[in-house]
């Protein structure tokens, strides 16, 4: 078998798996270390801007989706930090778009140049009142291509912001990869209100979303509104009809995310240990994985790409097993948090660090120690 | 009036607010101009002013408090349609709390017109003073802010609007409107005005406190999209390269270039790792630099497998190729008892695994050590052939200029191993 590779990084891989997915415009701002994506993003993307700051770029592309060019962008924790009224917004005006967040070494500005997984709980809990944007996390090299395919059509199909979640080593590390391994990718496509009777903006259908029209229709008054409004798309108080569409908001994630759904479950024979990860981590436990099952050990594994709102299906999955492990980089283990509150059950363990990636060899001892306790 | 512009005239102010006659103002304008309703985007702030919509028989938008004008902008961005008009509205206070928008506005003259509805105050939340409210202006509790208005029609001018005025809206304005609203460009319109309720009572009171109607224009190119060359980076078909020669690798090894800034460290480790894809192995390699990437230690981490690679970390490399001693210094904690080492000369170093010490950079030149130091390596070792990297060499930018040094290197590695 001769090998055809190419040397490439998950960044420009995110790029055009983008563009490729049916995303025409792109509004950055420099931050590290989302710049590879943003630098790519410029040279690929046919309406690129530059912003003078995130609260801009989060308006701008909002903006841009609000008028049919569906609209992206890249940052990091700082910049997300600004973005966050603007993507309540563009949840409440039902706009689709992607924010692609590189996670770095926090608090604050932290370290820009160091990896981390810092910002899971902020991302599920982004949206004031408890919903939820959708989050996909990027495993591995491939899924920078086929994540964010996945992250595209659920933005469009559900008319929501979407993000897109790595982090620096994710996207500033190159690697050997057969493009032509590469599934072909399927643009995300609109449901367009079509009939001749006026439009209502924010009358939905029994899935749960407004057929859209952009702000430059010819045929039909568009109305789009960020505040509490009901199916005309006019500010309401909190009116029963507006209410209702409020919770339809809340409605359309929870029921439909299931269509993208998204996980790699690798499962050995008995269902005694399960490792857990995503981002990043998600490579430290193949690594880890393949090793315990060469020294002849059962693990299992689950590396979760549809991550907020978190799926039933995947508590299943976790629920099958004896032993779970979380690994992840950060200092208090936010996925577990996410998952169980403050009060995890006795059979869940975790490997956090901050600062590096979390190596395979403290994964496996983890899954040592969990083997020989029980 | 009758007017398609408006489908709705009544109003959802208080009576006698300034905003009802600027709404009645925009749709008359709008008309005289002949706008076609769905030509023509809303894009309405938070405040008072943003009451707007549902009297709009346009299309219309309703965001966060201050962002009205970005949000335009986006739209604006989005549309390569002359026939189309984005107006984005805001009060004083959404002014003052989006000033950075307008002045990006106006540099980059997107084609929009951004009104402000200056009634001095922020009239939602009970009359607090804007940016925007005049120096001797009372309010309704009897307080003045003694600190000098911005004056957004100038500050818009100089930022590069082409169009900047201040009106003030009493009788009918939509002749100054138009002028405003038929900008190519961009175009800001402040409309000073009354606020029964917590602001200026009457329309002498605008007078006394000493605003005068004025407007600049500039000729500025309205905005227009770069073009962008759009090349697909990655095609299912792109030409990946077909590994054409052996390696004979049996497990991974992790490799460390350490140089400084200037040294052609990381595009001497982007050729090493073709020559190890050339060589039909899977290869990770990542950068370490300081964020001021012109100067201090410059560190480019490779691994090369037999195996798909995972974990992309090295923690304790097999080899570390050291060209300058900003990148010993910043790797020297990793270099582990089975770390085997090629230095340059002029390192100073207290390590006892040296494969190799040369003078490298005296021979070879700053730029080109480094290349040298890989190639050397490649001889020693012959992980794969150094004809996979001589390939990758010749392929780079200054391919030819560093064939010689390839051949030099090859000539360097001779006599080493005669002497040996
Ligand atoms: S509070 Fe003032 S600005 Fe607001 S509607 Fe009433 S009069 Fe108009
Ligand atoms: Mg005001």
């Amino acid at each position: 078998m001769t090998a055809n590779y190419t040397l490439i990084d998950g960044s420009k891989l995110i790029v055009e798996s983008l563009v490729q997915s049916g995303v025409e415009s792109f509004v950055s701002y420099p931050i590290t270390p989302a710049n590879w994506i943003n630098q790519y993003a410029s040279q690929r993307f046919p309406t690129m801007a530059f912003a003078p700051d995130e609260i801009t770029v989060a308006q701008w592309i909002a903006g841009l989706s609000s008028a049919g060019k569906l609209s992206a962008t890249a940052t990091s924790f700082p910049g997300l930090a600004l973005m966050v009224e603007s993507l309540n917004m563009s949840f409440m005006m039902e706009l689709p778009m992607i924010i692609v967040v590189v996670q770095r070494l926090g608090p604050s500005t932290g370290s820009a140049t160091v990896g981390a997984q810092g910002d899971l709980l902020l991302l599920n809990s982004l949206i004031s009142g408890g919903y939820n944007i959708p989050v996909f996390s990027i495993s591995n090299i491939t899924d920078c291509w086929k994540v964010t395919e996945k992250a595209v059509h659920a933005a469009v199909e559900l008319r929501t912001p979407v993000v897109l979640l790595t982090s620096k080593e994710m996207v500033m590390t190159s690697r050997s990869i057969d493009l032509a391994l590469l599934p072909e990718l399927k643009k995300a496509q609109y449901d367009y209100y079509k009939d001749s009777k006026p439009y209502v903006p924010y009358a939905a259908n029994d899935k749960l979303v407004p057929p859209f029209l952009p702000l430059t229709s010819n045929e039909h008054q568009v109305r789009i509104n960020s505040s509490t409004h009901d199916d005309s798309g006019t500010i309401k108080k909190a009116t029963k009809a507006a209410l209702g569409n409020t919770i339809r908001l809340h409605n359309k994630i929870q029921r439909r995310m299931n269509e993208f759904l998204i996980y790699e479950h690798d499962e050995d024979k008995d269902k005694n240990i399960l490792i857990v990860s995503y981002d990043i981590t998600g490579e430290s436990t193949r690594e880890a994985v393949k090793q315990l099952r060469n020294s002849g050990l059962n693990v299992s594994a689950l590396y979760l790409k549809t991550i907020i709102p978190f799926p039933k299906e995947l508590m299943t999955i976790i629920n099958a097993y004896e032993n779970v492990i979380y690994a992840e980089e950060n200092l208090t283990g936010l996925l577990v948090k996410m998952i169980y509150g403050n009060n995890p059950p006795n059979n869940v363990s975790k490997v956090n660090r901050i600062g590096a990636m979390i190596s395979p060899l403290e994964i496996i001892k983890e899954t040592e120690r969990c083997l020989q306790a029980c | 009036m009758s007017s398609s512009m408006l489908i709705d005239k009544n109003s959802p102010y208080c009576p006698g607010c300034g905003h009802q006659s600027i709404t009645l103002g925009l749709a008359k304008a709008l008309e005289l101009l002949n706008y076609d309703p769905l030509d023509v985007i809303v894009a309405s702030d938070i405040g008072c002013c943003g009451l707007i919509d549902p009297m709009l028989a346009c299309h219309t938008i309703h965001g966060l408090h201050g962002r009205a004008c970005a949000l335009a902008a986006g739209i604006s961005i989005a549309i390569d349609n002359p026939k189309k008009k984005v107006i984005a509205i805001q009060g004083d206070g959404g002014a003052t709390i989006g000033i950075a928008h307008l002045l990006e506005a106006a540099r980059r003259n997107f084609n929009l017109t951004l009104i402000v509805n200056n009634n001095q105050i922020y009239g939602m939340t009970g009359g607090q003073f804007s940016g925007l409210s005049n120096e001797t202006f009372q309010n309704d509790h009897g307080l003045v802010d003694a600190a000098r208005p911005f004056d957004i029609v100038e500050i818009a001018h100089k930022a590069g609007a082409n169009y900047s005025s201040r009106i003030i809206a009493k009788g009918d304005i939509a002749e100054k409107l138009k002028a405003a609203l038929s900008t190519k460009g961009f175009s800001l319109i402040e409309i000073l005005e009354v606020c029964p309720s917590y602001g200026i009572q009457k329309y002498s009171d605008i007078e006394q406190l000493g605003y005068l109607e004025k407007s600049f224009v500039n000729a500025f190119n309205p905005f227009t999209l770069q073009a962008t060359s759009q090349k697909p980076f990655v095609t299912r078909e792109h030409s990946s390269e077909a590994a054409q020669f052996k390696h004979k690798l049996e497990k991974n090894i992790k490799i460390i270039l350490a140089g400084s800034a200037g040294e052609g460290i990381q595009s001497a480790a982007e050729l090493f790792a073709k020559a190890a894809m050339y060589s039909g192995l899977h290869v990770t390699k990542k950068g370490d630099y300081p964020i001021t990437v012109g100067t201090g230690f410059s560190v480019s981490e490779l691994i090369f497998s037999p195996e798909e690679i995972y974990y992309t970390g090295i923690n304790e490399p097999d080899i570390v190729l050291v060209i300058s001693q900003n990148g010993f210094d910043y790797v020297k904690n990793r270099i582990g008892e089975k770390t085997s080492i090629v230095v340059d000369n002029a390192v100073r170093h207290d390590q006892t695994n040296i494969a190799l010490s040369y003078d490298l950079k005296a021979i070879f030149g700053k730029k080109n050590a480094a290349i040298c130091s890989i190639g050397l390596w490649i001889l020693m070792n012959e992980p794969f052939p150094f004809a996979a990297f001589e390939r990758a060499v010749k392929e780079s930018k200054h391919g030819e200029k560093l064939s010689v040094v390839l051949d030099k290197t090859q000539t360097i590695f001779d006599e080493l191993k005669l002497h040996a």
